[in-house]
């Protein structure tokens, strides 16, 4: 079980901003770099190294451009390590603000070094929960924080730790203030003696998109992958009820919202008899209460689809794309179509902020202008480009802005929100339409050599064989086929044109957007209620400030196959 | 589940310009950070003001992360150890950890100061001394350190004795000497009432004394009830533990029932050899094989177990997922295994580094069981996203599935590999083919593998010359497997040869004609083919001369055999006959009467002919291997038979398992099963293989695991108990006490020694409140310490009484 035996930590240059050895004598972070580099990128996330002493097993994770490297002698679990690993980029980032940037691990050595030694002990996970490590580490002070989490270069040498004694006079509640009560570890993951001179509740569900299109436009599988934020900021332990709702009611909750997982705070029990209710006690600050998935396509979808053909497409997805391939005189064109939901177009550009509830009585009139008018936004359609191709000598969009340069791997076409929404705003009445196109021309390496090597060597005919069983023919067929290929090899060299463009074509193309206010899954929050009878130290008439907010996020999720 | 980070940056739209300007921010920044000069720091470290020495302590922590020498500081920081300051401290503490090995010396200093801090009245502080103590790597202190920990047991804040118990096998590191001492430590912590020390206790065993299973037998019933409760690594090393135990401690009973047309039944049907292997041992008496199935009988402890960590599916930790699916395969029956599909598919959604390793997980359990994930197949559906090793991961689950899905999965699938065929990455499309080839070899249906072998003769039409050759491996593979079934498939493939350039594909289709044109001796088109070749010799590449110079020997040995056997059995019509003729290639037609080696006959003409062509090629290999055919057949009538056994041997069938195959026999979540074949057959160091189930009446006496109660009053439960456990007076009192002041201390198996989870102790702590009477509050850290001392008396008097039984 002991065997994290160290973590050494990379900033984007490669330059190594920390190294942690808990356990055993590991490879240093100079042997191990240039072995973990030699791997061909995209690198596997646990790779065997013989040739170092001792062989290690190393763990890599990517979190904010920081590589997190973690050697390994003997067999571990290799998902508990690479868990591990998350939590410790978890717990940098809670302590030392999001995103995580090599100067705040550089200006924090000293709370990062307690983080450690909390999280690990001699190669065995400890103390993981965000919570407990608040409770005996203390976070950087309020000043490096608030700069640092605004994401400045301390360049200014007032703010390092190194001056920042000065505040250190500040009184702080350091283990001592809550040393008399911790003889017992109440709940794990909440820390002691929280106080917030004002309480607030928020809820966040994001719903990521993973839908598949087959190349005639129709769902091959759809699903929505649905995390539940929360952020509490409450004094005292209090006891939250959080119902949930699907638009067929609360009973079918149940059916939409397959396999979920739960922060461990969450009762199973009473999700398991009401499905939809989660009843827990939170941590302090912001976690991660729930994930869920969505199936968008409804249960058996493959069966309904093949029973019916015509069956139409009620996949609910606010923007998607459409491929042609093989256009133009000598099939070396492509073209992208952006498609738009009108129900997601509006002109007023609304941005989804939390919209908050004023009252918890509030909640009928949650919807605020967001949910009624979500729109979509950060349109970008990703088309990568195969390794045959050149050059795209043309680029032609309709709106929004194409990229391409020789050697990219893709073409990156962004569409503004507002120019998808302005299109889109005529296109209110003729249901879900096209807005905007680009157009390519592929150049193919075997352009050029095609003069060179023509004529030589059989070419490929049109023909496909069919597995009929008609071998006995074989004789027969043969003196016709031999004069076709001559024929062939005079005629139609713009057929092989096409044939070797056909190659260059695309073979997907994803786009990304997110939709602030609207989910996927249409599940809401009905409810958020503090249950006063179970919770401590909650003021009985305190009413917290309430916020929901939902979002829809495709990153590169939905993909058209073409 | 998603990490916070992940999620977080989903809802913050600048942070990637943050990010941006921070790298820009970064090439400027490098330098800002100068080291203070030896004397200044020194001096900061000397101060008497706590802001000064904690100023110093932080620069001095920072040069020791970037590799700057530290160690001339190393006392004047040690000076500090007795600071009053927490902040100075723990950065002492910090610093000591890290540094203390390169100066044993100097660290032995503030020993006594840690020392001193084990009965500091704050317990965070109290674990910190332990943890720190323990975690100094100079060995002269293990006694030291041992006594440490002996406090540290009998400490009465689960934190602290949490500290000891992972203090243990440091310890053992230091020096193992000290292991009879630790054992007893860690079966005292092993039955804490804490869930919080108990997960703790267990990882310190496993570090510590695995094999000591006699260790857990009184504590199994309590692990596995405070399992729910354990942190997630807690939860992780007891379902570790419990594996291993319940192989060594649960004898394999099974029973064989009739089979049912029952709902289950269909699923169950496919998968005999699953246990099969295993249980044969115990079946000595085969007779109701074809009758029955195999049911596994759960023991009831067993099942009790297997039953609680039923909840932790829904963890969202995706390693506790995988660790109570790997105790489902391996203790459990299908019925436990069914519930844990769901959750394995929910890895899916997780970071792509732990999708990369889970998807590895779940192949080696769609290797043993691959009926359950059928319903899932649209989420293994590749996406142009995935990295290359989770794409070529997903297919091996499609192709894996494939036979046992319904049709229309079935067409999804050969869909999706046929897209995959035309993608323009070479290397998913060698994959794709590959998968094609596995699915028309694992097909039930012959109609099913000809539509695979259908859609690999569609690619041999491709342009892309890597895709061809790469699908015609796969289609000689499947014909290699049925010779008989594609004698038309052999024909085909030679028509296309006139198409055909790629010089690989156009080689191993000669190849096949060679081998296989002789099954059907009605139509054997291999001369024919050869006659063809043989026009265009002066344009192929070598090694389709090489093959074709293969296929003349062939053809004529075949020739010659022929005419052998025409001798004994004269009125047996010629083979070849057919094909020459239709070809009109030859004007005279040999009859099978004129002599037996005319040498007009086309077919050894044709094979003097190829072996000239042969012999002035600029390949010296090919030239070698012309002479040696010729050498081999030069005397028709005594060398047949060993040119025939040359030639015209059968082919081993090759067998293209899924690549995952190879590592079938390394547990489910071991790093060994990641790597794969370059761990070596024993795996990686540290693997451990699945000890074997323990021999019927070679078992621990189930009654060990009979709870003790804990505190010397000793109720027996009947073998099949497990809910009704014996309560003490002493342990109602603990109950009571516990929920002192709203944060009670051995609450989770309180009152009723019945499964308590943290939320039912939330549910009733308000009630409780009131309940509470304020006397006995006064008597609960006596009644800890005592309990601790007794009950290690206890285990100790338990342990002699199972080796009494054990050599009964």
């Amino acid at each position: 079980m002991s065997a994290i035996e160290a973590l050494y930590i990379f900033d984007e240059h490669n330059t190594c901003v920390l190294e942690h050895v808990w356990n055993g004598r590991p490879p240093s972070a100079q042997i191990l770099l240039p072995l973990y580099l030699a791997h061909q990128s995209p690198r596997p996330s646990l790779i065997y190294i013989s040739n170092t002493n001792p062989a290690s097993l190393i763990y890599s994770i990517v979190q904010d451009r920081l590589l997190f490297l973690s050697p390994s002698s003997v067999d571990t679990d290799p998902l508990a390590h690479l868990e591990f690993l998350h939590r410790v980029a978890d717990v940098l980032e809670d302590f030392l603000g999001s995103p995580l940037l090599s100067q705040k691990i550089e200006t924090s050595y000293d709370v990062i070094a307690q983080l450690l030694g909390e999280m690990c002990d001699g190669g065995t996970v400890a103390t993981t929960e965000p919570n407990a490590l608040r409770d005996v580490v203390e976070a950087p002070s309020w000043m490096n924080k608030l700069l640092g989490g605004v994401g400045l270069p301390s360049a200014s040498p007032s703010i390092t730790p190194s001056s920042s004694g000065a505040f250190s006079s500040i009184p702080r509640q350091g283990i001592s203030s809550n040393a008399n009560n911790s003889n017992s570890i109440a709940i794990p993951w909440r820390r002691n003696n929280v106080r917030h001179t004002s309480n607030e509740l928020y809820v966040d569900i994001i719903e990521t998109l993973h839908v598949t299109l087959s190349p005639s436009g129709r769902p091959l599988s759809a699903f929505a992958h649905g995390t539940i934020a929360f952020t509490a900021k409450i004094s005292g332990v209090p006891d939250l009820l959080l119902a949930l709702t699907a638009p067929g009611g609360a009973h079918s909750l149940a059916s939409i919202l397959q396999l979920p997982v739960f922060h461990p705070c969450v009762r199973l029990a009473r999700w398991k008899e009401r499905p939809g209710e989660l009843s827990f006690v939170p941590p302090d600050g912001r976690f991660l209460l729930a994930g869920y998935e969505v199936d968008l396509l409804g249960p058996d979808y493959l069966g309904r689809a093949v029973a019916s053909p015509k069956m139409g497409m009620n996949l609910n997805i606010p923007a998607s794309v459409e491929v042609r391939t093989g256009l133009g005189a000598t099939g070396s064109d492509f073209e992208v179509r952006l498609l738009l939901d009108p129900k997601f177009a509006s002109k007023g550009g609304l941005s989804g902020g939390r919209d908050a509830f004023s009252k918890p009585t509030g909640f009928g009139a949650k919807a605020g202008g967001t949910s009624s008018h979500p729109i979509v936004e950060d349109i970008l359609i990703r088309i990568p480009i195969a390794g045959g191709v050149r050059n795209l000598s043309e680029l032609r969009p309709s709106k929004g802005e194409a990229h391409y340069s020789p050697g990219d791997s893709a073409v990156e076409w962004r569409v503004a929100g507002r120019d998808a929404s302005a299109l889109s705003g005529n296109l209110h009445s003729s249901g879900a339409g096209v807005v905007a196109t680009l157009r390519c021309t592929v150049v193919g390496a075997q352009d050029d050599e095609e003069d060179e090597s023509g004529g030589a060597g059989l070419e490929i005919k049109a023909e496909t064989w069919e597995y009929d069983d008609t071998g006995g023919a074989y004789q027969n067929k043969k003196a016709d086929k031999e004069s076709v290929i001559d024929e062939k090899n005079s005629v139609d060299r713009s057929a092989k044109r096409i044939k070797s463009n056909r190659t260059l074509m695309p073979g997907s193309a994803s786009i990304s957007f997110q939709v602030k206010g609207w989910l996927a899954s249409g599940i809401k929050v009905d409810k958020l209620v503090i249950d006063t009878q179970r919770s401590r130290g909650v003021g009985a008439n305190m009413q917290p400030y309430k916020g929901v907010k939902y979002l829809t996020v495709s990153k590169d999720g939905v993909e058209i196959r073409c | 589940m998603e990490s916070i980070s992940r999620v977080t940056s989903m809802l913050e739209t600048a942070r990637d310009l943050t990010l941006e300007a921070a790298r820009d921010a970064s090439f400027a920044r490098k330098s800002s950070t100068r080291p203070l000069p030896p004397v200044q720091l020194k001096k900061l470290l000397d101060s008497r003001h706590d802001k000064e020495i904690l100023d110093g302590l932080r620069k001095v922590l920072s040069m020791s992360y970037k590799h700057q020498p530290t160690l001339q500081y190393f006392s004047n920081i040690i000076k500090n150890i007795a600071s009053p300051n927490l902040e100075i401290k723990k950065l002492v503490y910090a610093y000591l950890v890290q540094h203390a090995e390169e100066a044993p010396d100097t660290a032995l200093l503030s020993i006594n100061t840690i020392q001193k801090s084990l009965s500091d009245s704050n317990p965070q502080l109290r674990a910190l001394a332990l943890r720190t103590m323990s975690s100094i790597r100079v060995p002269v202190i293990s006694q030291i350190v041992a006594l440490g920990i002996k406090r540290g047991v009998g400490d009465m804040s689960p934190y602290v004795r949490k500290a000891a118990a992972l203090a243990i096998p440091k310890c053992y590191r230091l020096d193992p000497s000290t292991m009879p001492l630790l054992v007893e430590h860690l079966s005292t912590l092993l039955g804490d009432k804490q869930y919080y020390v108990a997960g703790a206790a267990v990882m310190a065993f496993l570090e510590l004394c695995p094999e000591r299973m006699d260790l857990i037998h009184p504590h199994y019933r309590s692990l596995v009830r405070k399992i729910v409760d354990m942190d997630e690594w807690g939860q992780l090393a007891t379902m570790r533990l419990m594996l291993l135990y319940a192989r060594k401690s649960f004898p394999k009973r099974t029973k064989r029932v009739k089979k049912t047309k029952s709902v289950g039944d269909q699923e169950r049907k496919p998968r005999k050899g699953f246990y099969d292997s295993e249980s044969s041992e115990d079946e000595a008496g085969g007779a109701s094989e074809e009758h029955g199935e195999e049911v596994l009988i759960l023991d009831p402890d067993l099942d009790l177990f297997l039953r609680s960590i039923h909840p932790l599916l829904q963890s969202r930790t995706s390693a506790v997922i995988i660790a109570v699916a790997r105790c489902y395969l391996y203790l459990g029956n299908t019925t436990y295994l069914d519930n844990a599909i769901g959750p394995l598919i929910t890895l899916l959604r997780s970071a792509p580094d732990i999708q990369e390793v889970a998807l590895y997980n779940i192949i080696q359990i769609c290797l043993h069981y691959p009926q359950a994930f059928v319903s899932y197949a649209s989420h293994f559906l590749v996406r142009a996203t995935d990295s290359p090793s989770i794409q070529d991961l997903k297919l091996e689950i499609l192709t894996l599935i494939f036979s046992y899905s319904p049709p229309t999965t079935r067409s999804l699938i050969l869909a999706e590999l046929s897209h995959f065929t035309t993608s323009s990455n070479p290397h998913l499309v060698r994959s794709a083919v590959q998968a094609i080839g596995r699915c028309a070899q694992s097909s039930p249906t012959t109609q099913l593998s000809t539509q695979c072998l259908k859609l690999l003769l569609k690619q041999l039409s491709s342009p892309d010359a890597h895709l061809v050759a790469s699908s015609l491996d796969v289609i000689r593979h499947l014909i290699q497997r049925d010779p008989q079934a594609h004698v038309k498939t052999i024909v085909r493939l030679a028509k296309s040869l006139d198409a055909l350039t790629a010089p690989a594909a156009r080689a191993s289709i000669i190849w096949l004609v060679g081998e296989f044109a002789s099954v059907d001796p009605e139509h054997n088109i291999a001369a024919d083919v050869l006659r063809i070749l043989v026009k265009g010799y002066a344009g192929e590449t070598d090694a389709v001369r090489a093959q074709t110079v293969l296929l003349a020997a062939k053809v004529y040995l075949q020739y010659l055999l022929a005419t052998k056997k025409e001798d004994s059995v004269p009125e047996q019509p010629k083979n070849e006959d057919s094909t020459i003729e239709e070809g009109g290639w030859s004007p005279t037609a040999t009859t099978p009467e004129t002599s037996k080696l005319d040498s007009n006959h086309p077919i050894p003409l044709l094979y003097q002919h190829t072996l000239l062509l042969a012999r002035y090629t600029p390949s010296y290999d090919l030239r070698d291997r012309a002479r040696l055919y010729r050498s081999l057949l030069s005397t028709p009538t005594t060398s047949t038979a060993l040119a025939s056994l040359l030639l015209l041997a059968d082919k081993p069938v090759p067998l293209a398992p899924s690549p995952s195959q190879s590592r079938k026999d390394f547990v489910l979540g071991s790093a060994s099963l990641v790597i794969g074949e370059q761990s070596g057959t024993g795996g990686l160091k540290g693997y451990e293989a699945l000890p074997p189930w323990v021999k019927e009446g070679e078992e621990p006496d189930p009654k060990l695991r009979d709870e003790v109660g804990g505190r010397g009053e000793y109720v027996s439960i009947g073998a099949a108990g497990g809910n009704v456990a014996g309560v003490s007076a002493g342990e109602r009192l603990d109950g009571a006490t516990g929920s002192k002041g709203g944060l009670g201390v051995g609450r989770v198996n309180g009152a009723g020694g019945k499964e308590k989870t943290l939320d039912d102790w939330l549910d009733e702590e308000s009630e409780e409140e009131e309940s509470s009477s304020g006397e006995e509050e006064s008597g609960e850290e006596e009644s800890e310490e005592e309990s601790g001392v007794e009950y290690e008396t206890e285990s100790e008097e338990d342990n002699e009484g199972e080796e009494g039984r054990l050599v009964k």
